[in-house]
């Protein structure tokens, strides 16, 4: 065997080694995520959660800055997107409602200019 | 001699395309988190949630659906870590009443407010771990470890938890509701354990139970502070407790109104051996 083609191989074993290291075996660890990398059914609940306040409290501004930690999105497309997926999931009647009414808040309410957002 | 090079050479390789594949990995394409828990969030996002979670549970009074919500964030003692939380938002000057959502969330926690009364929950699981179908059903089956929780064990026909009912909002108990507080207690403390000049305050309801996130003010001459009830749930849901200076006259009022406390000073108090200290004050204030 030609040895080029032996160093080849061995180089080649090499990447897959460090492969399978990097991303099986240590992986790149994350301990600080931001919210708007939450698993979908977390990033759901955690609008359900503000549905629930947003029901007693009705203030849609207090509403938009909880859902703003999760992400740059605009609060009515968190909520949308979270309702979809609730939906989908097969969400109690109870808990959709409380987000519709959350969803259906946020897509008529306009934001004071000047109110910052965390 | 020949053979050796070679193998020095097969060697070198072989460590070159492992460093080839790290750099790759853990730089140019490192595995990406999209799929994040809670858990992982960082500490300032989790005040968030939890700030979410008491608001939700102030909505809705469902104590256990607040309880496994915190338990997603791997807090080793959710109670401890939202009254550290609250404490942590008072420093920083956040929202009052985001603050006594928190302060009363972990005041029910540990039994301060009585949650909900039992709800009967069907449930197909009877493993309480969690499924990846939503949040939603993960708390069910979480709750269904909780042993207040009417859980039907029979039916195990699907894998995934499905709720077909959920409890439904019902008001916390406010502290701000109810007859204004009355001064019914006014006492001196002479202990060498506690801290000197200490000033106890005891909020109680009608019911002679403790109050939560009772707000309290303290004005002195040149000054004003306003405290909470509940930040040190394990010396009472209703405690809260301020440092007096020597020789200054302080009057304490709830925030809601009722019988003032007033001049109040610490008192000097006498030690064994003749020698003298800072004393304390216990006031209590009681709704009618």
């Amino acid at each position: 065997m030609p040895r080029w083609l032996i160093t080849f191989i061995a180089l080649a074993l090499g990447i897959a080694l460090g492969l399978v290291y990097g991303w099986v075996i240590d992986p790149v660890q994350y301990t600080d995520v931001t919210p708007d990398a939450l698993r979908i059914d977390y990033r759901t609940d955690y609008v359900l959660m503000v549905a629930e306040a947003y029901h007693a409290e009705q203030d849609p501004a207090l509403a938009s800055r909880r859902l703003a930690v999760l992400g740059s999105q605009p609060p009515a497309v968190i909520t949308s997107e979270a309702e979809d997926y609730a939906r989908q999931a097969g969400y109690p009647g109870d808990d959709l409602t409380l987000i519709q009414e959350l969803s259906v808040a946020l897509q008529t309410w306009q934001p004071v200019p000047g109110t910052s957002l965390p | 001699m020949k053979t050796k090079g070679f193998a020095w050479g097969w060697i070198i390789a072989l460590i070159l395309g492992f460093g080839l594949g790290l750099a790759y990995t853990w730089v140019l394409a490192p595995v990406k988190y999209v799929d994040a828990e809670p858990m992982a969030l960082r500490d300032n996002f989790k005040d968030h949630f939890r700030s979410a979670i008491a608001a939700a549970f102030a909505s809705t009074g469902d104590l256990e659906r607040a309880r496994a919500r915190l338990s997603l964030l791997g807090d080793p003692d959710p109670a401890q870590a939202l009254a550290a939380q609250a404490q942590r938002m008072l420093a920083t000057g956040d929202d009052l009443e985001t603050v006594q959502q928190v302060a009363m969330l972990a005041s029910a926690l540990q039994g301060g407010i009585a949650a909900n009364p039992p709800f009967e929950m069907p449930t197909n699981s009877p493993e309480p771990e969690p499924t990846e179908q939503t949040v939603a059903s993960e708390t069910s089956t979480s709750e269904a470890s909780q042993p207040t929780i009417v859980v039907d064990l029979t039916s195990t026909s699907t894998p995934l938890p499905v709720l077909t009912s959920t409890p439904r909002p019902t008001h916390t108990p406010t502290p701000t509701l109810g007859a204004p507080y009355q001064l019914v207690g006014q006492d001196t403390v002479c202990d060498v354990e506690l801290a000197e000049g200490l000033l106890q305050i005891v909020v109680i309801n009608a019911t002679r139970r403790q109050v939560p996130g009772a707000e309290i003010i303290i004005t002195w001459n040149n000054g004003e502070e306003h405290i909470f009830t509940g930040l040190k749930p394990e010396l009472g849901h209703g405690y809260a407790d301020f440092l007096m200076t020597p020789d200054v006259t302080y009057s304490i009022r709830m925030a809601d109104g009722g019988t003032p406390a007033s001049d109040i000073t610490a008192p000097t108090c006498t030690a064994t051996g003749d020698s003298t200290y800072l004393g304390g004050v216990q006031i209590t204030f009681q709704q009618p």
